[in-house]
């Protein structure tokens, strides 16, 4: 199972860094976002964007992983190989589990190359001391956003309308991980938070990754088909 | 094939509750001593239809992983009437909810935990069915519309959970542990009038899943003479 999860992950690793095209497009569109953020909130000259700035940082990440997404799944659909992968003797949730993690290490890297450009265009207030906590949600929300969106980008991608269905299915589902991470990521960028004042929602996003990991883990043979 | 018969004395039994609940809410039980005054007595039909629907995605649960279970479409059907149903009553809980909230609140839209969480509901199981619209093949649209009512439903409550974290919502918390906040007459009518609509749904499944079955034995039929 780890060798065959390893397997898999670096497939789609080194598949990506052949070409780029996801991962520079990805980046590309989050930059872009926060520019035209810029000019669709600065009403007035000199707002202070403080209270949107959590807002803007997970409408975009969330968006740049549909992108991705749905380019990872069509490639795999285009060239047959999810059908070669399906031959293999591999257990179809270790297959979940290895696209997953490698959907989360594309998001990490536009986050890495994001978050500092966010933080120099938007957030006036230093937040190196609350770096941990931030960290933190930025993980665990994007566990819940990869687990959740690998699952759906496979049933998507099996159907007639494939990119045009999974925001659709996505958006609704992940509105509560929006509103968490969105919350404490204000909260961090604004004012500086302790463990203590983001705990229920650290412990929210934990409690969606683990439920979502789970129903994921139970439905995913039958999502990916025969 | 089963026989599956309409039953009418479901939607006359449905009709008298409903109709015995809404006179003993108007008539019988008092007009509400907060604030909201005779506008709560909307109440009678907007919580009932709430948790119909609730009860009808509920269903739709089950019958999706009954079906990933034996892979008999009879329950994608049920599934499938039943996310219909739960879609229309939700409509009605936003539209009931709505125009309670212009009455006492003064809004027409406020984004209070439970309003929101139904119009996410709403847009999930309109999702839904515009998942089973892109599939062609019967098996794995089966398939695919059961794991997404299950994480559908799943997400429900969670939605909720989230929502509450917004600062203090408006909607009356109504029935808490404990006390009921409410008395004996009034629950009484709630109670009856929940009856009814559960019957309502209950009659609604039995018409729409005769509609289904007779819509495939008409497919299978036109298939077997090379229509």
């Amino acid at each position: 199972m780890n060798r065959q999860f390893m397997a898999i992950l670096r497939k789609d690793l080194i598949r990506e860094l052949r070409t780029r095209e996801m991962l520079i497009s990805m980046i590309l569109f989050v930059l872009l976002a926060m520019v035209i953020f810029h000019y669709a909130f600065s009403v007035k000259e000199g707002a202070d964007l403080t209270f949107f700035t959590g807002g803007m940082l997970w409408v975009t990440f969330i968006f740049a992983m549909l992108l991705g997404l749905n380019r990872s799944f069509a490639q795999e659909k285009d060239e047959r190989c999810l059908d070669g992968l399906l031959l293999c003797p591999v257990d179809r949730v270790t297959i979940f589990l290895a696209k997953t993690a490698g959907n989360l290490i594309f998001l990490l890297i536009i986050q890495v190359v994001a978050v500092p450009v966010f933080t120099l265009f938007f957030v006036e207030r230093s937040y190196a001391g609350d770096i941990l906590q931030f960290l933190a949600v930025l993980l665990l929300a994007d566990v819940g956003i990869c687990a959740l969106g690998t699952l759906l980008a496979t049933i998507s991608m099996n159907t007639r309308s494939r990119d045009l269905l999974l925001p659709i299915i996505f958006l609704p589902l992940i509105v509560p991980v929006l509103i968490a991470a969105t919350g404490a990521t204000t909260l961090i960028f604004a004012e500086g938070a302790s463990f203590g004042s983001l705990l229920a929602r650290v412990l929210f996003l934990l409690g969606f990754d683990a439920v979502f990991l789970v129903a994921a883990y139970g439905t995913y043979d039958f999502a990916i088909g025969e | 094939m089963k026989k599956l018969v309409s039953a009418p004395s479901l939607f006359i039994g449905a009709g008298i509750f409903l109709i015995v609940g809404l006179l003993l809410g108007f008539w019988w039980a008092p007009v509400d001593s907060s604030s909201m005054g005779f506008s709560q007595k909307i109440f009678y039909y907007h919580a009932p239809i709430a948790e119909t629907a609730l009860v009808a995605f509920g269903i739709a649960f089950v019958a999706a992983i009954a079906y990933l279970r034996t892979q008999d479409l009879k329950w994608d059907r049920l599934g499938y009437v039943c996310v219909r149903l739960g879609l229309l009553f939700s409509v009605m809980v936003m539209i009931t909810g709505m125009i309670w909230g212009k009455a006492s609140w003064g809004t027409w839209w406020a984004w209070e935990p439970r309003l929101t969480t139904f119009l996410l509901v709403c847009f999930l199981y309109v999702a839904y069915w515009v998942l089973r619209s892109v599939v062609e093949e019967e098996q794995r649209r089966a398939t695919y519309a059961a794991v997404f009512a299950i994480i559908a439903f799943i997400d429900v409550p969670i939605t909720f959970f989230a929502t509450r974290f917004l600062p203090e919502g408006l909607h009356p918390v109504v029935i808490t542990t404990g006390d009921t906040g409410m008395e004996g007459s009034m629950f009484a009518s709630f109670f009856i009038s929940m009856i009814g609509m559960t019957l309502l749904l209950v009659a609604l499944i039995r018409s729409e899943l005769l509609v289904e079955t007779l819509k495939d034995r008409v497919a299978d039929l036109k298939h077997s003479i090379g229509g």
